[in-house]
């Protein structure tokens, strides 16, 4: 019979009604301290890639067009201008800013949330005076606030470098990279924080839950990508059959063919029409040809189809959202 | 009715359809202020029925009432602590206590926790993962004391700590009751380590209660009798024993015919033939006579007819 003598404190409800401001800081703050290692890693990551943009836009984009400056100036007949340090940097560092998205899923799924549900501790943190569904909340809520402003930094980081030196960047404006400079990176995120949670929540253990996650963020960037050229409708430009389909210089073409009595078909074979020019009149005329197209998006696409992703991964998002905390209200009381 | 620590009627949980039911048609009434025993083997379901009152698991069917309220709104005046004493492996005792204090706002009394911490000499910046099974016990239980619970759940509190702590810890727990009318309600396998300190029982066998009450009062209303008389080779088979005419107006919950002998563990509901010898069972036999015998009628306030005097 020796501890705990102590009389009651007065009145502790309706202190803990008069500081929910309080409470909530409280659990911002625990969340904080249980993943300060993920968050030290990610924002170390976050300032390698930043430093990286820096001096790749800065110091090894001068030394590029020194370099080719002074190509030019001497007059060489070969200057390797294949070879791009800037360019293949830029790629690089665009593809780790898009699939970061797969390390989130990771965490969310695994340490987040489903390491917190198998070894009960987020029934600890229930029976500490939070609800479940505060607990879901401040567990989505920071690491969505840290995810958002440190990807779109990176996201601006990316453009400016971008948007500074295109005259170095030979690839197209659509690549893999393609959601890097734009608010589609960001939605990867939460999606997969989003999706993160719910495989979590629904497996309860750490691996299978990492597992799903990351594999199912990954199958919806596979399927996003295969069909990006889907999001918005394209363009069609077609030609007479003397010349070609008129293509800007930054299209990213889609499809193209020939058009026969009018209608495209793009995988004609005409090529059997070999010899002289009106041998191979004569034989597009007999396959009906009468003209070829070209189906593209132009640059300016790029917003459209930025937006239109960008929706599809919030809607993702949201939907993911919704059946976690669909899920943490019907299990417990 | 908040005079009532837990309530609970018509309580069932099943954990999917295929693993059926971890418990179901349960009622009792547990008064405020009392230190009450779950006891029943494992997998009977007391780890479920703790669950569901800490809010951590919603019912499948029926209700159970805590402090006045659901689960949910009790949250805050109730405290848990689970079987395996889940705590975040990656902080020290001292970050773990603040984490409380954090999740606990204008509940929480750092002092009691840094207290039950420092009688079992532990260094508040040791890592929880470097910890005993003994240790992290008394770092879970700080926990959920600090919060100056109404109601403290503890699912095998003294599983894996020695008998020092056990006696240390028990004694810390006790004193809480005493000194802040807590209830505490706490599980166990082993019917002696709860037996001194607790003045409530509620039974758990297969999912169900079969025993609520003041362990006075269930010890008074249960008889242990034996006869070497011709009822025995009447009798026969334990089977016929019930049907006794001695016994026929009791309920019989156990009973046993060795050679001449025969004894029984019974519900007396009026007066005993005078030839049948009586004594007060303890509260193991009790308890056992109750699990081994699966069909014998509960005794609980769900069967107003078997209400105690």
């Amino acid at each position: 019979m020796t501890a705990v003598a102590h009389p009651r404190t007065g009145a502790p409800q309706s202190a803990a009604e008069a500081l929910p401001s309080g409470a909530s800081w409280g659990t911002v703050r625990t969340v904080l301290r249980l993943h300060r290692t993920a968050l030290v890693f990610w924002t170390l990551a976050v300032a390698c890639l930043s430093g990286c943009l820096v001096r790749l836009a800065t110091v090894t984009a001068d030394d590029e067009r020194a370099t080719l400056e002074a190509c030019d100036r001497a007059g060489q007949d070969f200057c390797d201008t294949t070879v791009s340090d800037f360019a293949s940097g830029m790629g690089l560092i665009g593809l780790f800013l898009v699939y970061s998205f797969l390390a989130v899923a990771a965490f969310a799924g695994g340490s987040l949330i489903g390491r917190e549900m198998e070894n009960g501790t987020a029934h600890l943190a229930w029976t500490q005076g939070i609800s479940p569904v505060r607990w879901l909340t401040a567990k989505l809520a920071v690491p969505a606030l840290v995810l958002t402003a440190s990807t779109t930094a990176l996201v601006l980081v990316y453009r400016w470098a971008w948007d500074g030196n295109r005259d170095l960047l030979s690839f197209e404006w659509v690549g893999e990279a393609f959601p890097s400079r734009g608010p589609a990176a960001v939605a990867y995120v939460l999606c997969a924080l989003a999706v993160g949670a719910l495989a979590g929540v629904l497996l309860r253990r750490p691996l299978p839950a990492l597992g799903a996650a990351t594999a199912t963020t990954w199958a919806l960037s596979f399927v996003l990508t295969l069909y990006r050229d889907h999001l918005w409708p394209t363009v069609t430009s077609t030609s007479p059959t003397s010349g070609d389909p008129y293509l800007p210089g930054t299209a990213w073409q889609v499809a193209s063919g020939a058009l026969v009595h009018g209608r495209p078909v793009p995988d004609l074979d005409y090529s059997r029409c070999e010899g002289g020019d009106a041998e191979i009149r004569r034989c597009l005329d007999d396959l009906g040809v009468t003209g070829y197209y070209a189906t593209y998006h132009p640059e300016s696409h790029y917003w459209p189809i930025q937006l239109v992703e960008t929706g599809i991964l919030l809607t993702v998002t949201a939907l993911a959202t919704a059946a976690v905390y669909w899920l943490v209200r019907r299990r417990t009381a | 009715m908040t005079d009532l620590a837990m309530a609970a009627t018509a309580l069932g949980k099943r954990f999917g359809r295929r693993r059926g039911w971890a418990l179901r048609d349960c009622a009792f009434r547990l008064p405020a202020g009392r230190v009450c025993a779950v006891v029943g083997p494992n997998g009977a379901g007391k780890s479920t029925l703790l669950s569901l009152a800490a809010g951590l698991l919603a019912p499948t069917e029926g209700t159970i009432t805590v402090l006045g309220t659901d689960p949910a709104s009790a949250r805050a005046r109730v405290g848990y602590v689970a079987q395996d004493k889940p705590l975040h492996p990656q902080l020290t005792i001292a970050e773990t206590l603040r984490m409380g204090a954090h999740l606990n706002p204008g509940r929480w009394e750092a002092t009691a926790a840094e207290r039950i911490v420092a009688a079992g000499e532990l260094d508040p910046r040791r890592r929880i993962r470097a910890l005993s099974g003994g240790q992290r016990t008394r770092v879970a239980l700080a926990l959920a004391l600090a919060k100056r619970p109404e109601l403290l759940l503890l699912d095998e509190p003294m599983a894996d700590l020695d008998p020092l702590a056990r006696h240390e810890l028990m004694g810390a727990l006790m004193s809480q009751a005493a000194q802040h009318g807590t209830t505490i309600v706490m599980s166990s396998h082993v019917v002696a380590e709860l037996e001194d300190s607790c003045d409530h029982l509620l039974l758990v066998g297969r999912g169900r209660i079969r025993l609520a009450g003041e362990i006075d009062d269930l010890l008074a209303a249960h008889t242990r009798v034996s006869t070497t008389t011709q009822a025995a080779e009447r009798a026969g088979a334990a089977e016929a024993v019930a049907e006794l005419p001695d016994l026929r107006a009791h309920t019989v919950v156990e009973s046993r015919v060795t050679g001449r002998q025969l004894t029984a563990l019974i519900r007396p509901a009026g007066r005993l033939a005078d030839d049948w010898r009586t004594s007060a069972p303890s509260l193991e036999e009790l308890i056992l006579a109750y699990l081994r015998n699966p069909e014998a009628a509960s005794l609980t306030p769900a069967a107003p007819e078997e209400a105690l005097a």
